[in-house]
């Protein structure tokens, strides 16, 4: 399936440098990455428990918790794919760690703003900070605990902004253009001496996109914070809701197609094939590049007074949004597993398990983009059932695999006993649990709902069950990942 | 080290210092916030001008024997913002009223050549304005520049032949000084503000 | 020269559009307040200063820039201390202060800044679309609307002329960090 007749070894020799830059950076990242996925966990599984009544929650305390579990968990998938792509970037072009560092440091200080928000002010608002509903908290917060919100997401977001600068800049450097980064001469047939790899045309794609969504995400952002602070400037609710989307929904997708990367670079030491950029792979970037930003208008079906024309191109890209590319990684993945005799430990079992659940992720998601669906399904389950399938079993099975790979030792062998236990708990774990909830929806429970009625325990219970095993599983491989970090740098 | 970065410290501080002021200590970055603020910290004393209202009397802008006074400026004619402010004069006059506070009210025209006494007893039907407690009046015209100036209101033409201002309600305390604004609909407050120096 | 010549066509031009300025917010903010920063960076296109400099000057700028996007002093301008200060200060305080830092400064602040400027231009465009209250008195509702959309038309034209050399590499010169003013770098 390859076009690409480019010389392979010269291609091949410039991504084995031995060690990686800044491999102590991204394993601290990857630390914090780990700690703050369980922890989140947990509160996922406090709500799980609540809602099925098996504890006794407060409402106000059990939105406090979903804001902090949505916007933990975007930020933390976000901030472990950033880590990957730029521990894999690192390989082909030079990066300022000075950069990196400054892209960890604003990133704490923007959680301990928005935790403080959360468990200080008792911001409960929802991670969406969906305009007005920040301003209108009926006395459960202030208008300081929303403002130290968004400024914690403004100082995410500026830490991000470093951190593409910098990756788009010496991409920019070393491929003259990000276009040619892009893979634009394999896709027009030009000859490229030096072609970009899978690696660099993920982080030119993503660089593009989540430029453009941090840029518009904190107009919008600011612009809630002076209405927030100046009573009487307005802002034009459709349209922050249509920015908001935008700027979530594409920087929830750029969290797996940083880490997507990880599938790229680190399965070929299994399979003994490099993965290699080709015509088809290129197209499917430059796709997605288009797609991801037009995909969140399936957020918006139900808003009739959106213009008609935008729904039904939304309900279009809906169906083709991740499709192109899911697909040709999905394909390449199992052709070159297929061929090789591969090892599987946990790194490769996770990373394979990420490209499949990813690929499953969207088929719901599809489905809910249809409209009349939509119509239906919209504010139940099933919208928490679809990302969590692609998150859960997609992004961070790949954050996990590539820990993994990162305390991997000297040798690879099959997996022991304990991995073998962790993967099938975390496996059978997250699989009931999204089934659970996709179950759910499609029998109309609503989410974000803090209080259930008797009809829907049962679904509650099974889902909170199988979250004790994601739990577990999550809890042995941040463990296992902290101690070897341990035992190999003495 | 330290030395080389006392200059960018400098430039920060000196600038932040400077838009600290230029906003008030970020209270107010519009004008209309600026003069809201301004008043409050520093009452104005208002000239002693006389009107001429709906009936053709003259009456005097400064408050008499101890009342206190509420000023709208207005054009008759207006299509959208002075109605709507009307409506909640005449609410605050009614409630004043009950409670048996020395309150006056004025819609004072800023378009005193359109806004004869006839014309003035229009709106002035049209919103209930009687005459006693609330009344309509124009000044002369050469006393206009100086009252807009004095209460801060800016006045500008629009595309339809009307005029677009700052609506507000203008408080003229009992030692005659323009001492608040608040927004044409804060009745509530308004009504606390003119309540709170009388019995 | 050239430049010095340029410099006083721009505060020139800045001048004859004093009336303009009063009708209309777009004229005033995105046409005469530009030409007064463009005097002041045409006239110091030729002077050099030391590295320590840039950042100081760089804030100096910035706080310039800020204060004259208060709409308060958007009124304030049009009053007689008010245009006095907006002749001096824009091109004194602004054009020329940035003029000088700009050379010194790195591809990753030059990016980060001009970021900035498109999400705040958005900001400004919300804000100004849709205010339900005159943000500036001196100027008609309608007016306020046209200056948002301005905003916004000017932030998509600024994402463009910035964002086209980064895609597709730079036209005339070899690959370079930071697209847009990298001619007069260095
Ligand atoms: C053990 C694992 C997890 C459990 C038990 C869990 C549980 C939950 C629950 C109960 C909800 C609220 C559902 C409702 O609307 O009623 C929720 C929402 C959510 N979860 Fe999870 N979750 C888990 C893992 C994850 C992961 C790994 C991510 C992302 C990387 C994630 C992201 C989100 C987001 C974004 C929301 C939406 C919050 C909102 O509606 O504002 N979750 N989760
Ligand atoms: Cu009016």
């Amino acid at each position: 399936m390859s076009t690409a007749s480019e010389p392979a070894a010269a291609g091949h020799a410039a991504t084995e440098p031995s060690a990686a830059p800044q491999a102590g950076a991204v394993k601290l990242t990857m630390i914090l990455s780990g700690a703050v996925f369980a922890l989140m966990m947990v509160f996922g599984l406090i709500m799980r428990a609540a809602q099925g009544q098996w504890i006794e929650l407060d409402p106000a305390l059990f939105y406090q918790i979903l804001t902090a579990h949505g916007a933990g968990m975007v930020g933390t998938a976000a901030l472990s794919g950033a880590a990957i792509l730029w521990y894999f970037s690192g390989r082909h072009v030079v990066l300022t760690a000075g950069i990196y560092w400054a892209f960890l440091g604003l990133f704490l200080l923007g959680v301990v703003l928005i935790l403080g928000a959360i468990f200080v002010g008792g911001y409960g608002g929802a991670w969406t900070f969906l305009f007005p509903l920040p301003a209108l908290s009926g006395g459960a917060w202030e208008a300081g605990a929303a403002a130290a919100f968004m400024l914690g997401y403004v100082s995410i977001g500026v830490g991000f902004l470093l951190y593409y600068l910098e990756l788009g800049r010496q991409i920019h450097a070393r491929y003259g253009s990000l276009a040619r980064a892009l893979g634009w001469n394999l896709i027009l047939g030009r000859e490229d001496k030096n072609p970009p790899p899978p690696t660099i045309v993920a982080a030119a794609a993503v660089t593009i996109f989540n430029s453009i969504g941090i840029i518009l995400g904190a107009a919008v952002l600011v612009a809630s914070l002076v209405h927030l602070l100046v009573p009487g400037f307005e802002v034009d609710a459709l349209l922050a809701k249509n920015l908001i989307y935008f700027f979530g929904h594409v920087f929830i997708n750029a969290s797996i197609y940083m880490a997507v990367t990880a599938v790229y670079e680190i399965l070929p030491e299994y399979t003994g094939r490099p993965w290699k950029s080709n015509r088809l792979f290129a197209i499917a970037w430059n796709a997605v590049l288009i797609f991801v930003m037009a995909v969140y208008w399936h957020h918006l079906l139900q808003d009739v007074v959106m213009p008609p024309w935008m729904l039904v191109v939304g309900q279009l890209v809906s169906y083709f949004s991740g499709i192109p590319l899911i697909a040709v990684t999905a394909f390449s993945t199992f052709l070159y597993v297929r061929g090789s005799k591969m090892t599987w430990d946990l790194a490769s079992s996770l990373l394979v398990l990420s490209v499949a659940g990813w690929s499953v992720g969207s088929i719901p998601a599809s489905i809910d983009g249809m409209i009349s669906v939509n119509k239906v399904m919209h504010n139940t389950m099933w919208v928490p059932g679809h990302f969590h399938t692609y998150l859960l079993l997609g992004e961070v099975a790949m954050a996990f695999g590539f820990m993994a790979w990162l305390v991997r030792g000297k040798t690879i062998s099959q997996m022991g006993g304990l991995d073998r236990a962790a993967f099938a708990t975390y496996l059978a774990g997250a699989a009931g649990f999204v089934t659970v909830f996709l179950f759910s929806g499609a029998a109309s429970i609503p989410r974000r709902w803090a209080v259930h009625y008797e009809e829907w325990l049962t679904h509650d219970r099974i889902g909170t069950l199988f979250s004790v095993l994601v739990v577990l599983g999550t809890l042995i491989f941040v463990l296992r990942f902290v101690a070897r970090l341990g035992r190999s740098e003495g | 080290m330290l030395v080389r970065a006392l200059p960018s410290v400098l430039a920060a501080v000196i600038g932040g210092g400077v838009l600290w002021q230029a906003t008030d200590g970020a209270q107010a970055f519009t004008s209309e916030a600026a003069r809201r603020l301004d008043v409050v910290r520093a009452p104005r004393a208002v000239p002693a001008v006389q009107l001429e209202d709906m009936a053709g009397r003259q009456v005097p802008l400064l408050p008499q024997a101890g009342e206190v006074v509420l000023v709208e400026f207005i054009y008759t004619v207006c299509g959208d913002i002075c109605q709507i402010a009307a409506a909640d004069f005449a609410e605050i006059r009614d409630r004043l009223q009950a409670r048996g506070l020395r309150v006056r009210l004025l819609s004072v025209s800023f378009d005193p050549v359109r806004d004869t006494p006839e014309q003035m007893a229009i709106y002035g039907d049209a919103h209930d304005a009687d005459g006693a407690m609330w009344t309509v009046a124009r000044p002369l015209q050469q006393d206009l520049p100086d009252l807009l100036e004095l209460f801060d209101v800016t006045v500008i033409p629009d595309e339809w032949g009307g005029y677009q201002h700052n609506a507000a309600i203008h408080v003229i305390t009992s030692d005659g000084r323009f001492s608040a604004v608040y927004d044409t609909d804060a009745v509530e407050a308004v009504l606390a503000y003119a309540g709170g120096g009388q019995p | 020269m050239r430049m010095i010549c340029l410099a006083l066509l721009a505060f020139a031009e800045a001048v004859a559009l004093r009336e303009a300025a009063v009708a209309s917010p777009v004229q005033h903010v995105l046409v005469q307040m530009p030409l007064l920063v463009l005097a002041g960076f045409m006239a110091a296109w030729d002077l050099k200063i030391p590295r320590g400099w840039a950042v100081p000057l760089l804030l100096a700028a910035l706080t310039v820039f800020l204060f004259w996007m208060l709409p308060r002093n958007v009124d304030w301008a049009l009053s007689p201390a008010g245009e006095t200060a907006k002749y001096i200060t824009l091109p004194l305080l602004l054009g020329l202060p940035l003029r000088l830092s700009w050379p010194w400064l790195g591809p990753i602040l030059r990016g980060f800044l001009k970021a900035n400027a498109l999400s705040m231009l958005g900001v400004l465009g919300f804000l100004y679309t849709h205010a339900p209250v005159r943000i500036c008195n001196s100027y008609l509702v309608s007016a306020q609307h046209d200056l948002g959309f301005a905003f916004l038309y000017l932030a998509a034209a600024l994402a463009c002329l910035w964002a086209i050399p980064v895609l597709f590499g730079h036209p005339r010169r070899g690959p370079l960090g930071a697209a847009g003013c990298s001619r007069c770098g260095a």
